[in-house]
């Protein structure tokens, strides 16, 4: 071989070199990004497209419906023949073709719901060109609890499938914590409705059962009168069942919180209603109204300085409470003419910053309204040092899932 | 013909719009304002709530229009009035109580309620809006008609009257479905027909009583197949009557269900009551007035027969009581159906809410059957007004009463029998009233009366549907069903107790 | 409000906090009420209604469908004017008269029969 030889072999391999990988630079990334998208790109949409229908069910937990709604996108997720979706007794949904297989799955996954591995298993099918002869596992966990598995099937082995079951799967698990996730935030809620009925009680029982008390000897009737009040407030703030309330009975128990104010305060409150009768029976979150009317009733008597007998007889003290019918909605304002709130601390307060414990219920109130309603729907407070307050809220007069009594 | 003295008619219509105005703005203020929790959460009794039902419920058709279709068709045209009054039967035995149990404010909520899906939702939002607009068309028609009897205006005067009036006090929220405005419409519609009926009644016998005769016209239906339309007017107004829009909203102030059904059967006997009184003013309007069997007019009869029969200052007097009774009417219901139209756009079309959404589609609701009542045919009232009872019938009744009584009612089920016998009533009145199809024949028999064959189809595809689909079967629907049925005495017993 | 302390107001909201609401149907907790009360039950109380209903809507159906061909038949327009006019509306009160009595009777029985269960 001569050196010529040798010097044209070696430039033909840099040339061939250098084309390869120039044209291998260009298939991979194309010199001028395309502006509407590469195929990769648009797989890459179609699968992310995918996954986000798959996801709403799922927010609703592992359940036939939920696994029913989503195991047809998720099996074009995966590509595969047949797939299914487990709860750790049973097969929720079995999407695709064969479905008689789908009767001895479980007694495959036994020891995957047991320990939480995945597994691939053989699904012992006669026929030889059977599409799902081969199948691969993969468990469903939340919060290291397994609550079911996924099994997709191929063919035959396929180590793509497995990978990308486990992937599925781990994308399913995402959206089941949040689930897990949205219920707490529900318990949370019964919670603080919880703590709310448990917030009015320590201070207000004891000053309504010392105001009964003072009525004892005086005006024994009005003194029985009020306990009996008082015995069905309570009940109605304790009442176990129930997210919801009517606005007839709200506004009855606005009453009997009154009549126990009233007791102790005498003539200095005063009482303007002005109710549509259309609007009585509106479905709306239990505890909804009387915090409101507590706030107004804090700010206006017990927030003075003097002590409330030693006030003169003519300050009066006023609320006025209106529903109106407007609509497919009820409208509700509270109006008080104590001594108002500065703005600045109320937007506190609604942003949760506040440390005292005043206003505690205009909050809770503002998010369970907005969490039941929607964010249009928090409360409209109106107010400013000296100038009382205006509270208005919009009850729709119907939404799914409100249902009064 | 003798020219009638207008000034009283103006003054008491003028009364009726001022007073309704007034009593939907200032009534509340004066008559719920209290320091009394007892007074101020008492719910609208029964019998009140009836009244304000009844007063919504009876319409320009059947103010006017039932006694001229007797007039021109003869008694056969009583079919109209039985029905409006029958459909209230129906309503009771099979959606009342359990339509108030479900909560429902709109029939769009009650749809998504009972079958968790928005895309019924929608669609029933957009029936409802459809059969509020052909039931506004004809009010605003009688009302133009009223007017030109009244002053000579040109017809389409009173249609735009009306629907401003509407429009204005409706966003301007003066005249909201508040009880006592309606109960006052009812008590005055009754009497202004009452009242002249006596009188025309003791005229009539002081000219000899003469014999009304019927059977001349008797053959002669607008139909050729009136078998045919006769049942096609039954069907439609007994089925319909529930779907209403405005009806429905009304028993969402019914503080329970057991309340809803008492309402219901004390709506049959004031509806009933009323509807006594029609038949006369169609028969004397025979033997008065019988040049408008020719003319196109007749549903102006009842408010020409005072001066006719009477003349002078009393009738005079007892023509201006009539259209004053006449716009109490359009008023009212329109002013209803305006309502619920607008209600169901702000939540259903428009994009967000508020006060500002509600006026546009307050605007919007009116303002389309207003076009619609300007540029289509006259239609006569009465039949008007039975269009729109088909498009519910064959639409909202399979909905409610399979929705009320069956469980395996699905989504799509719901949406082929909305789509399948709402859609082609709707179709079927749309060519109706285009003038495309010419009376004699079976074509145009069967789509002016389509609701003999569009309610069933509604139901079977409604149930063929939903039995294909039994997957689809909404979960909650158990919950619901038992919602809808469950008295509330066991309901609230498990709760409060709080009775002594 | 007195008119000197009305300009001193502001208008304070919350700030939205862009939370998902809460799913719209919310069946968990209703369904769990439904299966305390026995689906059973309801169903009875159901079947017990909707015959009642039928009874009357039958009775309704006969005669409005029989009616029309016996006034072609008879061909007497005074007799149609004083059915349809007058007669027609007494029997139909009435009939929803009974229609609640007995409406009313079966949710009463219902409810004897189910505080007379054993507690679930």
């Amino acid at each position: 071989m001569t050196g010529a030889g040798v010097a044209v072999l070696v430039v033909l391999v840099a040339l061939l070199l250098g084309t390869g990988f120039l044209l291998g630079r260009r298939t991979a990334r194309p010199v001028r990004p395309s502006d509407v998208g590469t195929p990769v790109e648009h797989a890459t949409f179609e699968t992310l497209h995918t996954a986000s229908l798959a996801a709403p069910p799922l927010r609703a937990g592992l359940t036939e419906e939920s696994a029913r709604r989503s195991a047809r996108r998720l099996r074009s997720l995966l590509g595969t023949d047949a797939l299914c979706l487990t709860d750790r007794e049973r097969v929720l949904v079995w999407d695709g073709a064969g479905h008689h297989h789908g009767k001895d799955v479980m007694g495959h996954i036994e020891e995957l719901l047991e320990g939480g591995r995945g597994t691939a298993f053989d699904s012992g099918c006669a026929d030889l060109d059977c599409p799902l002869r081969w199948a691969v596992a993969v468990p469903l966990t939340v919060e290291n609890r397994v609550l079911g598995a996924l099994v997709a099937y191929a063919p035959r082995e396929s180590a793509v499938l497995a990978r990308a079951a486990g992937e599925v799967a781990r994308w399913v698990c995402v959206q089941l914590e949040l689930a897990e996730l949205d219920r707490s935030r529900t318990q949370l809620i019964e919670a603080e409705i919880k703590a709310l009925r448990a917030q009015i009680s320590p201070h207000f029982i004891f000053n309504s059962l010392a105001a009964i008390a003072s009525f004892v000897r005086t005006d024994p009737e009005q003194a029985r009168e009020l306990l009996l009040e008082f015995a069905d407030f309570t009940r109605y703030s304790f009442r176990r069942h129930g997210e919801f309330t009517t606005l007839a009975d709200e506004l009855h128990s606005i009453d009997q919180y009154l009549a126990l104010v009233r007791a102790r305060f005498g003539k200095r409150l005063s009482v303007t209603l002005q109710v549509a009768p259309e609007v009585l029976p509106v479905a709306l979150p239990f505890l909804c109204l009387q915090p409101l009317v507590e706030n107004a009733v804090k700010h206006g008597l017990e927030g003075a300085s003097t002590p409330p007998r030693e006030q003169p007889a003519d300050t009066s003290f006023r609320i006025t409470i209106s529903a109106l019918d407007a609509g497919s909605e009820a409208e509700v304002v509270i109006e008080d003419n104590g001594s108002g709130m500065d703005p600045d601390r109320l937007r506190r307060i609604l942003r949760g910053e506040a440390t005292t414990s005043t206003g505690i219920g205009l909050l809770n109130v503002d998010e369970r309204l907005r969490q039941v309603y929607g964010d249009g729907y928090g409360l409209v407070i109106e107010t400013g040092i000296g100038a009382g307050m205006k509270i208005t809220l919009r009850l729709p007069k119907y939404r799914a899932g409100v249902h009064g009594s | 013909m003798s020219t009638p003295d207008h000034t009283a008619s103006w003054v008491a219509v003028a009364l009726v719009v001022l007073a309704t105005v007034l009593v939907g703005g200032f009534g509340l203020r004066i008559s719920r304002t209290t320091s009394d929790f007892y007074v101020a959460s008492r719910t609208v009794r029964p019998r009140l709530n009836a009244a304000a039902i009844s007063g919504e419920y009876l319409s320009a058709a059947s103010f006017l229009g039932v006694a001229g279709l007797v007039l021109l068709h003869g008694p056969d045209m009583l079919w109209y009035p039985v029905g409006y009054t029958a459909g209230y039967l129906v309503l009771l035995v099979f959606v009342a109580a359990p339509l108030r149990r479900s909560g429902a404010y709109t029939l769009p909520d009650f749809a998504e309620g009972r079958l968790e899906s928005l895309h019924v939702r929608r669609l029933v939002s957009i029936l409802v809006v459809g059969a509020g607009w052909l039931y506004l068309v004809p009010q605003l028609q009688g009302a133009g008609l009223t007017l030109k009897i009244l002053t000579g205006a040109p017809g389409w005067l009173g249609d735009v009257l009306v629907a401003t009036v509407v429009m204005v006090a409706v966003a301007a929220g003066g005249m909201r479905s508040i009880t006592f405005v309606q109960v006052f419409q009812y008590w005055l519609k009754l009497t202004a027909l009452l009242v002249p009926a006596l009188f025309l009644v003791l005229a009539w016998q002081g000219d000899g009583r003469p014999r009304v005769s019927f059977d001349d016209q008797f053959a002669v239906f607008r139909a050729d197949h009136p078998l045919y339309a006769t049942y096609g007017l039954i069907v439609a107004t007994f089925l319909g009557t529930m779907g209403l829009p405005h009806v429905v909203v009304r028993f969402y102030t019914s503080p329970n269900g057991r309340d809803a059904r008492r309402t219901t059967v004390a709506v049959l006997a004031l509806v009933g009551l009323f509807y006594l009184l029609p038949p006369i003013y169609g028969a004397l309007g025979r033997l008065y007035a019988p040049e408008l069997r020719h003319g196109g007019d007749a549903d102006a009869a009842v408010l020409l027969l005072p001066a006719r029969v009477i003349g002078g200052l009393g009738g005079d007097l007892l023509g201006a009581l009539i259209a004053g009774g006449a716009f109490a009417a359009f008023l009212s219901t329109a002013s209803g159906l305006t309502m619920a139209v607008a209600g169901v756009i702000t939540q259903d079309v428009l994009p967000s809410r508020g006060v500002r959404h509600f006026r546009l589609a307050t605007v919007l609701a009116i303002a389309v059957p207003l076009a619609g009542s300007l540029l289509v045919s006259r239609v006569p009232v009465a039949d008007a007004v039975g269009m729109a009872f088909a498009v519910s019938a064959s639409s909202f009744c399979p909905l409610l009463v399979l929705g009320i009584w069956w469980r395996r009612l699905t989504p799509p089920g719901a949406i082929a029998g909305l789509l399948l016998g709402g859609g082609s009533a709707l179709l079927a009145v749309a060519i109706t009233v285009s003038g495309a199809v010419t009376p004699p024949g079976w074509p145009h028999a069967l789509l002016a009366w389509p609701a003999v064959w569009s309610v069933p189809v509604g139901f079977l595809a409604m149930i063929l549907v939903s039995l294909a689909t039994p997957g689809r079967i909404p979960p909650g629907t158990n919950a619901a069903m038992t919602r809808f049925h469950l008295p509330e005495a066991l309901t609230s017993a498990r709760g409060a107790g709080r009775e002594r | 409000m007195s008119p000197e302390t009305a300009p001193r107001r502001e208008v304070v909201t919350g700030e939205p906090r862009r939370v998902r609401p809460l799913p719209r149907y919310r069946t968990q907790a209703e369904i769990e009420e439904q299966t305390a009360l026995g689906g059973a039950y309801v169903r009875s109380l159901m079947r017990s209604q909707l015959r009642a209903g039928l009874t009357v809507f039958a009775v309704l159906a006969l005669v409005a469908g029989t009616l029309p061909l016996l006034f072609a038949a008879l061909n007497s327009a005074a007799l149609v004017w004083a059915v349809l006019g007058f007669a027609t509306y007494p029997p139909l009160t009435l009939a929803a008269w009974w229609y609640v009595r007995r409406a009313e009777r079966n949710e009463r029985d219902f409810a004897r029969l189910v505080e007379g269960r054993p507690t679930p």
